[in-house]
């Protein structure tokens, strides 16, 4: 949809988009300098043609005047390859997926940031975390243990609010992926009470982490575990905990996507998301709808991948607080009404100046976090292959 | 005033470039510090609780740590935790008598067999010499709060303690 819309605009020449993409180029080399240098042959390998592929993305995104479909290869990329990486990582340490209690008791549980907000109250009441990590370096698989992701968590969401769901999670790129494949969406209406799904999930969530006195989405829900790390089945407890695990991947991350077009785990379930939804209040950038020039047809709600417009935010020309920043409203709109803003100016004044600023920091923030996953995955795979 | 609210926000999204720039040499940094130095620790019902006393033995420790009791609904046990280490020097059949309270009587009777390959399963039987704790058979790792794991260098048995 954004592309056929896209075609109506004169591309930016090629000049101007070089130079606009140049800090991104120049970004990109400084981030990925050490691993350029790396020992490893697929490393450095994988390392520059990541560094190309974020460059290249990003000067589309420049020529094109388009965000999401650009923004979407990384996405996938992301997504499909962080879990070769790591299942990689996970198999040649411990030669299984399912981390066994010894690896919990020595504090070696990688630690990703979804369980965030559940530890929140439990380290607020009783200063204890409740995962089987590490704090400080030596933890987690990465040995930068739980406080270096919550402090890059905390860095990119102060930095791009909710946009961490679309520039950073590396869960998220398997049911963009999924939902990108079929034409068209086989089921189109969906109760839009289902927008509340994520809120639900992490109000239990907080309040059983707190009263289990562990990880509850991490134990119970998550369904990420079926591509990362699960608990090893030592019991029949096990065994359920990752029947669930397999059931939600399946149902929400493959096939509601596949007939909805929809990321149904991040509209309808994401505990995380629903948390970090708080962080966009914080941001200066949001998307708006400039009233004057919508008509309104709805495209940009039926675009949505989060179901974070609805008639009635429209015609407020704002959209919801789940909205994650991915750019699918704004180049589904043929009337250039859907605009990227920021807050305290006019509504479409400069729409891409906004467009601009958001993206330098966005796309930093991909390069600086998912651009080494990223080459991660792939020094995995040119390795299996070399 | 729209101008002044106009000139804050490009100020906003001004600055807000300038910390992704900073972030990944100063803000994740400072953020990471901040993390670790508020003062928390992971879950003794994960880690074990901090060790109290060590005792020695023919050629290795006991490590004694403090009763780890559990929280609100966890579905555990109040235990205490014993480290054998090095788990290298321990004899192929452990049977020790350890004073867990440190009141010079011994608490528990713990035996288990440490096979030489340190990925093989340990099993442990705990008979207790004080009412105070519960007895242990032919225990794996079912639950954090009675189990025998190798962890590293390390032999950990989880006593369960009477409720």
């Amino acid at each position: 949809m954004a592309a056929k819309v896209l075609l109506t605009r004169e591309p930016r020449s090629i000049g101007r988009s070089l130079l606009l993409t140049l800090p991104i180029a120049i970004w990109a080399a400084l981030m990925f300098t050490p691993a350029f240098g790396h020992a490893n042959r697929a490393q450095r390998i994988a390392s520059v043609i990541t560094a190309i592929f974020m460059v290249i993305l990003f000067f589309m995104m420049m020529r094109t005047w388009s965000t999401y479909r650009w923004r979407r290869w990384f996405f996938v990329a992301l997504g499909l390859l962080f879990p070769v990486g790591f299942i990689h990582q996970v198999i040649a340490m411990r030669g299984t997926m399912g981390i066994p209690i010894e690896e919990m008791i020595a504090g070696r549980t990688p630690f990703c940031f979804l369980p965030i907000p559940l530890l929140i109250l439990p380290a607020a009441l009783f200063k204890t975390v409740v995962f089987p990590g590490s704090i400080l370096a030596g933890g987690g698989m990465s040995g930068a243990g739980m406080a270096a992701m919550a402090g890059i968590w905390l860095a990119v969401a102060i930095v791009v609010g909710k946009g961490w769901c679309s520039y950073a999670c590396f869960f998220g790129g398997i049911e963009e992926g999924m939902a990108s494949l079929p034409a068209k969406a086989k089921v189109k209406k969906i109760d839009p009470r289902w927008r509340y799904g994520p809120w639900a999930v992490l109000l239990a969530m907080v309040l059983l982490s707190l009263a289990l006195f562990e990880p509850a989405y991490c134990m119970w829900l998550c369904p990420f575990k079926a591509v990362s790390e699960y608990v090893a089945a030592r019991n029949t407890v096990g065994m359920v905990q990752n029947g669930i695990f397999i059931a939600l991947f399946a149902g929400l991350v493959v096939a509601l996507p596949l007939v909805t077009k929809k990321r149904t785990q991040c509209a309808f379930f994401c505990p995380f998301g629903a948390f970090q939804s708080l962080f966009n209040k914080a941001s200066v950038f949001d998307v708006k709808i400039d009233k004057a020039r919508c008509t309104p047809c709805v495209l940009c709600q039926k675009s949505c991948p989060t179901l974070s417009l609805s008639e009635a935010s429209i015609a407020k020309g704002e959209t919801l607080m789940s909205c994650m920043k991915c750019g699918a409203c704004v180049d589904a709109c043929p009337k250039d009404a859907v605009v990227w803003h920021i807050r305290g100016t006019e509504v479409a004044a400069k729409p891409e100046r906004a467009r601009l600023l958001f993206l330098y920091a966005a796309w930093g923030m991909a390069i600086m976090f998912a651009g080494g996953i990223i080459a991660e995955g792939l020094a995995t795979i040119l390795h299996l292959f070399a | 005033m729209q101008k002044l609210k106009a000139k804050l926000g490009y100020a906003g999204a001004g600055m807000t470039v300038l910390l992704a720039v900073l972030a990944p040499f100063v803000l994740y940094g400072v953020f990471t510090k901040g993390f670790s130095s508020v003062g928390l620790h992971v879950d003794e019902m994960y880690s074990g609780g901090p060790k109290v006393r060590t005792i020695q033995a023919a050629g290795y420790t006991i490590d004694i740590h403090r009763q780890v009791s559990p929280h609100l609904l966890q579905n555990e046990k109040a235990f205490v935790q014993l480290d054998w280490r090095p788990a290298s020097a321990l004899p192929s059949q452990v049977n020790d008598d350890v004073d867990i309270d440190g009141d010079g009587k011994p608490d528990v009777h713990v035996s288990f067999a440490v096979p030489k390959d340190p990925k093989a399963p340990l099993r442990v039987n705990v008979d207790p010499l004080n009412p105070r704790y519960e007895a242990m058979r032919n225990v794996g790792k079912q639950k954090f709060s009675e189990l025998i794991v190798r962890v590293d260098d390390a032999v950990l048995v989880r006593v369960p303690v009477a409720q």
